[in-house]
């Protein structure tokens, strides 16, 4: 209890004892008139209202328009973010996607030049292998055709020898006979 | 109706009374009559209304204020700026003020009268120390019988009509903002019952003495208000004396009457800021003190109690 009301109650309480009416002395000693006192009670409250109406109401309301305001804004906020961070991870998945794609087509690339390379190469090698067999086979025919013509040459040779050693003309059997003979050595 | 002879009377001893005001030493004689210890009637247009001349100072410091307000606030600037500014600043930070004593919910609840209340001591003090508050009035044969000089103004707050007003209003809200937010089975039990856990037996004992207990604080509650009007009155009008009787001390030259008052003028302004916060931080924690019984049994009534309770009590036709 706060020590000037225990003075104040302690005076009242003094007075009443002298058989004084406390209220009404102090209320005299300090000018309280109750119309003055009901005056000053209605005037504190219009002033009250007047003063929410005109002066701290708008404040508030004021203040509350800036509050939601920065509320909503800071929401807004939120929402971007959380925008900007999906798509964000929208854009690194399509980036992880497009590479993995990419990675997947250089692959498929990849393997495909190998398989045309090896077809190629198979190509090539059949076809060596053709042009090798097709020279073979000419060189083959080149050297049957040599080996006819020497064996013919051969033996007109040996006959003409035989003739011109002899000096006797040779009969188209002795003829036959003696190139069969020297073939067959020149064969051997 | 005041004759034509009486508005000229009272016209011309306003330009005697600021031209005593203005020359050096002549107010003293109008100061001569010391400060009387309430506030005196400058008119009764009825039987029932009187209008003494601290009301006067309370419609001009009101209006002052409701000006400024206004001003501040007709064109509202999504960033604030000059008037507007302060006038958020010093709203926003009494309500942050009183929501750091009493929670944000009694606070926005108590705002109209606390921030009226601590705004209309404080102006009105500091309005009480402007020059011609007190020394401006009708003097001679104008003043009323038996009245030497009668001020048309005067330091609100140094009439106890205006504090016991502001002291009964805020009992009569307190006595309601308690009992909506606890109910009258809280408020009696946060008076009278005993306070912690006691067996049956000790129990027994301890009715009676927290009952006595209550009783004394039934008599720290009535003593609140006589307490709040007589210190804030006490404050201001001792204030005021102080100043008036330096201003006529003998044995100093006319020309530096005002000397010796003027240390204390700062002095009453740091005065005048003290005593409007000590009544609203008063009547804050007096109304915290009764209404945070009501989280303890917030529980027990559920959270949906005080849903319909208006957050502020100004009454339907402020809002």
């Amino acid at each position: 209890m706060p020590i000037d009301s225990i003075l104040i109650l302690a005076a009242a309480a003094e007075a009443d004892s002298g058989g004084g009416n406390v209220a009404t002395e102090i209320f005299d000693t300090f000018d309280v008139h109750w119309n003055t006192f009901i005056c000053q009670l209605v005037n504190f409250f219009i002033i009250c209202l007047v003063l929410k109406k005109f002066a701290y109401g708008p404040v508030m309301d004021m203040l509350e328009q800036r509050r939601k305001r920065i509320a909503d804004g800071e929401e807004k906020l939120k929402q971007v973010e959380a925008q900007i961070a999906e798509s964000e991870k929208n854009t690194q998945a399509a980036i992880q996607e497009a590479n993995e794609r990419a990675k997947r087509l250089v692959e498929e690339a990849k393997e495909s030049a190998t398989a045309v390379g090896e077809k190629k190469t198979q190509e090539a090698a059949a076809e060596a292998k053709a042009i090798l067999a097709k020279a073979e086979e000419a060189a083959k025919g080149e050297r049957d055709k040599m080996h006819a013509d020497l064996k013919k040459e051969f033996g007109r040779l040996v006959a003409s020898t035989t003739a011109q050693v002899t000096g006797k003309v040779l009969t188209d059997e002795d003829q036959k006979r003696i190139n069969e003979e020297a073939l067959a050595e020149v064969d051997s | 109706m005041p004759s034509k002879s009486r508005v000229l009377a009272v016209h011309f001893s306003r330009l005697v009374a600021l031209l005593a005001f203005l020359v050096p030493g002549a107010g003293s004689a109008l100061a001569a009559e010391s400060l009387p210890q309430g506030a005196e009637v400058i008119a009764e247009p009825f039987e029932w209304l009187t209008i003494t001349n601290s009301m006067v100072m309370v419609w001009v410091v009101a209006g002052v204020i409701i000006l400024v307000s206004w001003l501040a606030t007709r064109r509202p600037q999504l960033v604030p700026s000059g008037m507007q500014n302060f006038v958020e600043w010093l709203v926003e930070s009494l309500i942050n003020f009183f929501a750091g004593i009493m929670g944000e919910h009694l606070a926005r609840r108590a705002f109209w009268f606390l921030f009226t209340s601590f705004v209309l001591i404080l102006f009105t003090n500091w309005a009480g120390l402007i020059p011609g508050v007190g020394t401006i009035g009708l003097t001679g044969e104008n003043a009323p019988a038996g009245d030497q000089f009668r001020p048309f103004l005067r330091g609100a707050n140094a009439d106890l009509n205006l504090t016991m007003a502001m002291s009964v209003t805020f009992f009569g809200l307190w006595f309601y903002w308690s009992l909506t937010e606890i109910g009258p089975k809280n408020f009696l039990k946060h008076i009278f019952a005993p306070k912690g856990k006691f067996g049956l037996g000790m129990m027994v004992l301890m009715v009676p003495l927290f009952f006595f207990v209550g009783l004394i604080e039934v008599l720290s509650i009535a003593v609140r208000p006589v307490a709040l009007m007589f210190r804030l009155y006490g404050n201001v009008f001792a204030g005021e004396s102080m100043l008036e009787t330096l201003m006529v001390m003998k044995n100093v030259p006319d020309l530096l009457k005002w000397a010796p008052a003027l240390p204390f003028y700062f002095l009453e302004l740091l005065v005048g800021f003290i005593q409007a916060l000590v009544f609203v931080l008063l009547c804050a924690v007096f109304t915290k003190l009764m209404c945070e019984h009501h989280e303890d049994h917030e529980e027990e009534h559920g959270s949906g109690e005080h849903d319909a309770e208006p957050e502020d009590g100004t009454p339907e036709t402020t809002s």
